[in-house]
């Protein structure tokens, strides 16, 4: 398996808080990747520092053999690397219609005809959006607007999706519809998914990093991660086993 | 619109007529004439306001530097207004870039502060200088254009009403036509969520700097226009006030689209003409407008009525 993310040593400090702590991050292509770890630990830090939404101290970040770091977020989204956000962000003002045609620009000539291209047509159809099209986005259900979120992203047919906490806020029954969502869409693209519930990530993730204060503690298999003394100790809390 | 021929053919006919059906009535004709001047600063101004979501106050100042330029080249260097126009215009308009970049950084209502700031430090440049604009005095006795045709003749009258009508009128069709763009889609985007609009891989930095060239080539283009048409540019040709009428037409209208500021323009415009003997009440009535139209008509005329038209949603 070839790299398709490298994030090597990456660092970003506020005032005397580090976010990121010389982090090193490898994904491979055909890989899901999930990362996981207490609140403040630096999850959504390292994704905003791989797409350059946060300016980093140090470190280097090549995406497909793109040097991204350093470079402002449409670089990274040209190159294939594309996000979601933890809480989720669509133009809430304007039909789910028009955010498919504001996502899909700078990627289709044709803004007017983009609705009937047949690879959009696939991907409204898979998430269930093709009925809520005239709908203002803002009054869509937050399970409605991840799954717009989602078209809006894949519009730009990325490589790499990286997803901040996709379930957060759903309801049970939701959660087992997103999550049968997203494991089919890794045949569209590879994703990296952050979580702070285990059994998520291990249901998505074929290798997870776990993450302690802005530093790598664990990078391995899910079952591995789960066997690990110190991932108990410092993140589910110390057992009595 | 899937068939805009007929309409721009229209427009544009009456563009011409206009001016030539007025050519016996000085007074209607000047009004109509100001009516298109004013409806070319309203289409820059809504690409930015409108379409780009970034207001800048500072809109007339880019508008007197281009005109104060331009007569500085006519009558002290004695360049031809053909020459001096378009010069005028690209370095007031680079200008107005310079100028609009602090809206990279400052976003809504902070960069409208910064650029009232920019347009009262120009105004009070117009009036300092007065080596180069003669003050607040003004610059009177501006001599009318070159003819295009007629050897040694001018360029006054109808044949300058004319030409200030094709430009209003080319300036709205290249703003539908950029509004309908992928470009006027990005700023679209830019407008309603910049840090989305980045990550759905719009180039924010070059969309605004790129609509703040755009909106300033128009404001710069309607400066000389406007120093020839009227005969006399001073400092309060180009203060706030001026900057806060031409916003005020486009969002009295309705921002962020195409008939909005032309609504806006062509009930406002005329206004001040018929006002002419009580010039405060003018002032009165725009304030009044200003705060009528950002308390209840956030959309304006055209956002109120679309509202209307279009069913409510569940």
């Amino acid at each position: 398996m070839t790299a398709l993310l490298e994030a090597r040593g990456l660092s970003r400090r506020y005032g005397g808080v580090h976010a990121l702590r010389d982090l090193t991050v490898t994904q491979h292509r055909g890989e899901a990747l999930g990362m996981i770890g207490p609140n403040g630990s630096g999850k959504s830090s390292f994704v905003n520092a791989v797409t350059g939404n946060i300016r980093l101290d140090t470190g280097s970040v090549i995406f497909d053999g793109t040097v991204i770091s350093g470079r402002p977020p449409h670089v990274a989204m040209r190159a294939g690397l594309t996000r979601g956000y933890q809480a989720v962000r669509v133009f809430a003002t304007r039909p789910v219609a028009d955010n498919l045609i504001l996502a899909g620009l700078p990627h289709h000539s044709d803004a007017d005809r983009l609705l009937h291209d047949a690879d959009v047509a696939d991907i409204l159809a898979w998430l269930d959006l093709a009925p809520l099209l005239e709908r203002l986005a803002g009054a869509l259900t937050l399970f409605e607007q991840r799954r717009l979120e989602l078209a809006m992203r894949l519009l730009a047919k990325p490589k790499l999706i990286m997803l901040d906490e996709p379930v957060g806020g759903l309801s049970p029954v939701e959660v087992r519809a997103m999550m049968v969502l997203l494991r089919e869409l890794r045949a569209r693209c590879d994703i990296f998914i952050i979580e702070h519930t285990m059994h998520v990530i291990r249901a998505l993730a074929d290798r997870v990093i776990v993450m302690v204060g802005g530093e790598k503690i664990a990078d391995a298999p899910p079952e591995e991660v789960l066997r690990d003394r110190r991932v108990i100790e410092q993140y589910l809390g110390v057992s009595d086993a | 619109m899937s068939r805009p021929w007929p309409l721009l053919a229209g427009s544009l006919a009456l563009c011409i007529g206009l001016p030539l059906a007025l050519a016996g009535a000085p007074f209607a004709a000047y009004i109509v004439t100001g009516a298109f001047l004013q409806l070319l600063f309203a289409a820059g101004m809504n690409l930015l306001s409108g379409y780009t979501g970034i207001t800048p106050l500072s809109f007339a100042g880019i508008t007197g530097i281009s005109a104060y330029l331009c007569v500085g080249l006519v009558m002290r260097a004695g360049w031809s207004f053909w020459a001096a126009w378009p010069v005028a215009t690209l370095v007031a308009a680079f200008v107005g870039v310079l100028l609009g970049l602090p809206a990279l950084r400052l976003r809504g209502f902070y960069f409208v502060l910064s650029s009232l700031v920019v347009q009262t430090v120009l105004t009070l440049a117009f009036t300092a200088f007065a080596s180069l604009t003669n003050g607040d005095t003004g610059i009177s006795q501006i001599p009318p254009p070159s003819s295009p045709f007629v050897a040694g003749g001018t360029l006054g009258g109808t044949g300058l009403d004319l030409l200030i009508a094709l430009v209003g009128w080319a300036g709205v069709v290249i703003s539908w036509r950029l509004a309908g763009s992928g470009f006027g889609r990005r700023l679209v985007a830019v407008r309603e969520d910049p840090e989305l609009a980045e990550t759905l891989g719009v180039d924010v930095v070059f969309c605004k700097l790129a609509a703040f060239f755009i909106s300033s080539l128009y404001a710069a283009a309607g400066g000389p226009l406007m120093a020839v048409f009227v005969g006399f540019i001073s400092p309060r040709s180009f203060d706030l006030l001026a900057s806060l009428n031409i916003w005020l037409m486009v969002a009295f209208g309705g921002q962020g689209s195409i008939a909005g500021p032309l609504i806006g323009t062509l009930i406002l415009a005329p206004l001040p003409s018929f006002l002419l003997g009580y010039y405060q009440v003018k002032d009165i009535i725009y304030g009044l407008l200003i705060i009528t139209v950002t308390v209840a008509m956030p959309g304006g005329i055209h956002g109120w009525i679309s509202n209307r038209m279009r069913p409510r949603l569940p």
